[in-house]
């Protein structure tokens, strides 16, 4: 038993970031129908802007403020300089391709990537950076939390999901209840009936980029505080969250949410009862399966062709 | 026009292969080509200095090139060290291309490296068939120099300054049976060759001695060990964690301590970073004690650091300015040997003649008689203590 | 003569033919002559037929390793070829089926592990290479068929995602199953091919690579080439080229489109596979990681780069993309490239204007004169490193302080990235005006923060490559000009 609430909160823990990064990805699918390869590594630029931002700050085993100031404020720099890195990209890799065949700004998209992973690895070199949470007040992040049938919640974790809850909870907010997110939701059922109803497609765009990095670079902050980041982690850790937007319907914003988690779910599960040595294998089987009879994911919607 | 841009490009294309062709050899270099010692030699270094492995090569580099510098000059040697890199996720193809790339220039004498297991079993025979003497100083896997002969992965040209898996592997197990009286260990491996062959080592001695052993493998690219630290049983006593990333020692350490389990973390020397891996309570070991406690060392130290500056003190660099060191030192006995001139069959067969005395992690350096391997290497044992520093216990 | 290579003509229409304007016609009419003696010699060579281009292609890639003893260039030029061989076979799957196929290189990975199965002191099999590379051939194609069946019942994106899928699950596959794949520690001592009479193609003498890999990688080719050529020429191959044109019509039409589709992996395979046994006998050892997202991205990049689509052309992709990665690892190269890439792309975009000299006159005088003041100011900003030859000249030029500081780096690259992006902005004179320091700048990061560790420059070389050439030209440099994912 201790070990299913064990898993459950390790689950719900990676799964809160997997959700934060597929979203970046559904949102940027559904109004563009771009998968962007260079998301992962906006996530990566994400880590690294909350570890400068947290040694300006004395770093986690001398810190300046208090540590609930701190994270608060990593995490909004590294919402900000990723949504300036998101709108730069947007604007210079993939606004030229809008009208380009399907395959050029997936490309483009992958030129991208390339590009952000080794001019950080060119800039600050291939060491791995730690946020050494554990320093803060001697783990007092990782040693006090809530107590569950025996097994100890970490205050870490309960700021991990929490934080991506409140994240979500904010996009939700955005996409449905304010003009502009109205906006997208008309931009991403169909572009052009949308541009002709007079909404101004390319102020649509800019806003889902911002909002996609934007929750990418609070994914790294949260992500970081519990793992070492370095250079390589975009791929990995992005390549996760497509897994995640895909299983949920790719253009879809609460199944993105829910790919997430069971993502997750679905990794915590087969590592902790299955195997961890073929979790992989279980996984990405599983995957195909699924693609193969619903390609739509869970949530998403199956694409109807007009002859 | 699209012809014409065609055109254009195949130019370019050729130039490129011609620029390329540009500083070779028209003749294959031979083994027993003469190569004057006042000239500036080559030194190349073929290591992972980007991808996943780029720390791993970064930090040897700089120990590289600081032993270059420092050394070179005092040996009456022009040295040049040049790096190769040979990134993991692209598997031997870089390594072999870069062994090409040597073996072609005369000015080559010996090589460092390749750093990874891998790169040694792609490009050792290609060296040894050029005469092409190669010192690495990580490739630990146990099969590089051990083992029958014909199944032997190294060559004759192979040769490392730190002790192979074959000796770490068993070692920290005796260390868990005789000191630390274990009943239960879980045996972590990251399906790389590292973790694999020192896991496999461990594993057989503790079995033998009746410790009852359960085994857990993790891909490579996990960051988040949660789910791991769920399958290790709560009365295990110790988890062997051979990564080579002491980060992710630190991050696992720290989740055993968040879900409660009181097995301690016993990490290998790639986990040997005071700097990252600092959870009291864990083991580490490692080939050499620290060496900043080596009175011999401090200035070397001393150097190393205002030459990089914010770098700390890793495990796998200083045996790199022990490897240059020992090449350096083959090089000149080679040119002593040759009046000035120098072969690469001389200096293949000057570098096991060459003895260390103030060896950088510590006593004197000398080779095994039987392998090309150092001779009595051992592993020492640290434990961290509550302020973080490593302290010896075996 | 019809053939897949558009021989330049240049529609003077929008993208594709006009209205009432059928393909032909849009693609052999308005054609652009030079005048005079190069007009002649372009409509001479454009009559040559196909073949004599490929056998002079031969040719001079034959003679080159004569001329070139060095190991290394030959090696070079092998991996080159293979990466040809690849491209092709990548070529048929996403140029002509039209499908994104992101699973390609396992393939790849299964022709190479195939062989080092059977071949090998892993199993004790050595089958001669008569009898086994014909088999694996056969085997890719039907591993292709398989892997194939999923584009059945998905389309476009959905496919590609599945791919990616079954590239990880190759990855996950055979770095775990030890007893098969040898897991991470590879397959190690395969044996090299064998001609028919016993006697077998040693991979090196004296450790330098033998030129006989580089005549069988030849053959290879020659025989792929020809091979999928009379492919494409034949009714499949039109058929192809209707359903990439408009899949939903051809469907109406009858064809058999599933069948199709796995037909273009079939065969895609079977190339991948064949080039994986000449990868496993030249290299001696299979490791999982060969076969991953590295060895994906570059064939794409080569297939894109060249125009899918022509097989003329993604061999020209692999061919500059191939040796241009390996020189980029060299400084001394990368500083030649560099220069040559700064010259021909002013050329390109100020075709013998007058902005063209004023901007590079500028470029000079502008950079002497800060290298001068720099000078003025600290003798170490301008200490420079190189002495002679191309890199010191440069080092007159361009400001190269003895010691970087850190904050340089980042603030300079930054720098750059923004003015160049800037640019792209701008128009007119305040672009050109801005045009000369920022190129200067460009010199200065490249000499002081790339060229000090090439291995990461190489990539972004890459990157900038992809996205400049998608923006600039997407079909590639010779390709088509639609290609539509199916």
């Amino acid at each position: 038993m201790d070990t299913f609430i064990q898993l459950t909160i390790d689950a719900v823990t990676l799964g809160s970031v997997y959700a934060l990064i597929a979203l970046g990805y559904t949102l940027v699918y559904g109004v563009l129908k771009l998968l962007n390869f260079a998301h992962g590594d906006v996530f990566m630029v994400g880590t690294f802007i909350g570890y400068g931002v947290l040694q300006e700050l004395g770093g986690s085993s001398s810190p300046k403020l208090s540590v609930w100031l701190i994270i608060p404020i990593i995490t909004l720099a590294a919402m900000g300089g990723c949504a300036l890195l998101g709108i730069t990209i947007e604007r210079f890799a993939y606004r030229p391709l809008r009208d380009a065949p399907r395959i050029a700004p997936l490309i483009s998209a992958l030129g991208v990537s390339f590009f952000l992973e080794n001019s950080m690895q060119l800039l600050f070199g291939a060491t791995p950076r730690n946020y050494n949470a554990f320093n803060f007040g001697n783990g007092y992040l990782y040693l006090k939390g809530f107590q569950i049938h025996g097994v100890t919640v970490p205050l870490l974790r309960i700021v991990t999901v929490v934080s991506a809850f409140v994240l979500m909870v904010a996009l939700w907010f955005l996409v449905n209840k304010t003009r502009t997110g109205k906006a997208m939701r008309a931009t991403s059922f169909d572009r052009e009936a949308a541009a002709m109803m007079g909404i101004d497609i390319d102020r649509v765009i800019v806003f889902t980029f911002v909002l996609g990095s934007a929750l990418a670079g609070a994914a790294g902050v949260i992500f970081a505080l519990r793992v070492p980041t370095t250079v390589n982690i975009g791929f990995v850790i992005g390549l996760k969250g497509f897994i995640a937007a895909v299983i949920g319907g790719i253009g879809s914003i609460p199944g993105a949410m829910a790919g997430g988690l069971l993502l997750g779910f679905a990794e915590s599960y087969v590592q902790g009862y299955i195997s961890t040595q073929w979790s992989d294998l279980y996984v990405f089987s599983g995957l195909i399966l699924l693609m193969i009879f619903r390609h739509q994911g869970l949530l998403g919607r199956p694409d109807i062709r007009k002859v | 026009m699209k012809k014409a841009i065609g055109a254009a490009l195949a130019v370019i294309a050729l130039a490129v292969i011609a620029s390329s062709a540009q500083g070779a050899p028209k003749v294959a270099v031979s083994a027993t080509a003469g190569y004057s010692c006042s000239k500036s030699i080559t030194l190349p270094f073929i290591t992972p200095l980007t991808g996943g492995a780029g720390f791993l090569g970064q930090e040897q580099s700089s120990w590289a090139s600081y032993a270059v510098k420092t050394l070179a000059p005092g040996m009456h040697l022009k040295v040049k060290l040049v790096l190769g890199d040979t990134p993991v996720e692209q598997g031997p193809a870089p390594a072999q291309a870069l062994a090409q790339k040597y073996i072609g220039d005369p000015s080559v004498l010996a090589i460092l490296g390749p750093s990874t297991s891998g790169g040694v079993a792609a490009t050792s025979k290609t060296f040894f068939a050029a005469k092409l003497a190669h010192l690495s100083p990580s490739a630990t896997r146990t099969d590089l120099t051990q083992g029958p002969v014909a199944q032997r992965e190294g060559s004759p040209a192979f040769f490392r300054d730190v002790p192979g898996d074959y000796i770490q592997g068993p070692s920290d197990a005796a260390f868990m049976i005789k000191t630390l009286h274990v009943k239960k260990v879980v045996v972590f491996d990251f399906q790389e060759p590292y973790s694999l062959g020192l896991a496999a080592a461990a594993t057989t001695v503790l079995q033998k001695a009746g410790v009852s052993v359960s085994r857990l493998s993790a891909p490579n690219t996990t960051t988040d060990y949660s789910a791991f630290v769920t399958k290790v049983p709560n009365d295990a006593d110790i988890v062997f964690f051979p990564t080579q990333k002491p980060g992710d020692a630190q991050t696992f350490a720290q989740q055993m301590i968040e879900q409660g389990k009181k097995a301690k973390v016993f990490g290998g020397d790639g986990s040997n970073d005071p700097s990252q891996f600092k959870v009291p309570g864990s083991y580490v070991s490692n080939f050499a004690p620290d060496i900043t406690g080596i009175k011999a060392d401090a200035s070397l130290i001393n150097g190393w650091k205002k030459a990089n500056p914010g770098k700390q003190v890793g495990s796998f660099g200083p045996p790199s300015y022990g490897a240059v060191q020992i090449l350096l030192d083959a090089i000149k006995i080679a040119c002593a040997q040759g009046h000035g001139t120098a072969t690469r069959a001389a200096v293949f067969h000057s570098v096991k003649k060459v003895r260390i005395n103030n060896w950088i992690l510590g006593g004197t350096f000398r080779w095994s008689t039987k392998t090309n391997d150092p001779l009595n290497a051992k592993f020492y044992i640290f434990q961290i203590q509550s302020n973080g520093s490593y302290k010896l216990v075996g | 003569m019809t053939d897949s290579t558009p021989h330049g003509y240049h529609s003077t229409a929008a993208e594709g033919p006009a209205i009432g304007q059928d393909e032909w016609v849009a693609r052999h009419a308005d054609a652009v002559v030079l005048p005079g003696i190069l007009g002649v010699a372009e409509r001479r060579l454009r009559r040559l037929p196909w073949w004599v281009w490929l056998v002079l292609f031969l040719a001079a890639f034959s003679i080159f390793p004569v001329v070139e003893s060095s190991g290394y260039v030959r090696l070079v030029a092998f991996d080159t070829v293979l990466y040809m061989l690849l491209a092709l076979g990548l070529n048929v799957v996403v140029g002509w089926g039209g499908l994104l196929d992101l699973g390609y290189v396992v393939f790849y990975g299964f022709g190479a592990y195939a062989y080092a199965l059977l071949d090998s002191p892993h199993y004790g099999i050595h089958l001669t290479t008569i009898a086994s590379v014909p088999l694996i051939v056969v085997m890719g194609a039907v591993v292709g068929l398989l892997l194939g069946l999923p584009s059945w019942r998905l389309t476009g994106d959905y496919l590609a995602i599945v791919t990616l899928f079954a590239l990880q699950l190759f990855q996950t596959i055979t770095t775990n199953w030890q007893h098969v794949t040898g897991g991470p520690f590879g397959i190690l001592n395969v044996d090299p091919f064998d001609l028919p009479g016993g006697h077998q193609l040693a991979v090196q003498h004296g450790g330098i690579f033998a030129v006989s890999y580089l005549y069988v990688a030849l053959a290879f080719f020659a025989v792929v080439f020809v091979a999928l050529r009379m492919v494409n020429n034949s009714r499949t191959g039109r058929a192809w080229r209707s359903l990439r044109e408009d899949p939903l019509a051809a469907e109406a039409m009858g064809m058999p489109v599933n069948w199709l589709k796995l037909m273009s992996f079939s065969f895609g395979a079977a190339v991948a596979a064949f080039t994986g046994t000449l990868f496993a006998a030249q290299s001696a050892n299979v490791f999982p990681l060969s076969f991953y997202f590295v060895a994906l991205i570059t064939i794409y990049t080569m297939v894109i780069l060249g125009g899918s689509g022509n097989q003329a052309g993604v061999v020209l992709g692999a061919l500059i993309i191939g040796p241009l990665l390996e020189a980029l690892r060299s400084a001394d190269k990368s500083r030649y490239l560099f220069f040559i890439t700064l010259v021909l792309g002013l050329l390109f975009a100020w075709r013998r204007s007058r902005a063209l000299g004023v901007v590079a006159v500028a470029t000079l005088g502008f950079g002497f004169a800060v290298h001068a003041i720099a000078g003025a100011i600290h003798s170490d900003w301008v200490a420079g490193e190189h002495t002679g030859g191309f890199a010191g000249f440069v080092d007159h030029w361009v400001v190269a302080p003895a010691h970087l500081a850190r904050w340089l780096s980042p603030v300079s690259y930054v720098g750059v990235i923004v003015a160049a992006l800037v640019l792209t902005l701008l128009r007119g004179r305040v672009r050109l005006v801005l045009l000369v320091p920022t190129l200067y700048l460009a010199a200065f990061v490249w000499e002081n923060v790339m060229l000090s560790k090439p291995d990461a420059a190489r990539y972004i070389v890459l990157g900038v490559i992809l996205i400049v050439l998608m923006i600039l030209r997407p079909s590639g440099l010779l390709g088509e000009r639609r290609v539509e994912i199916v």
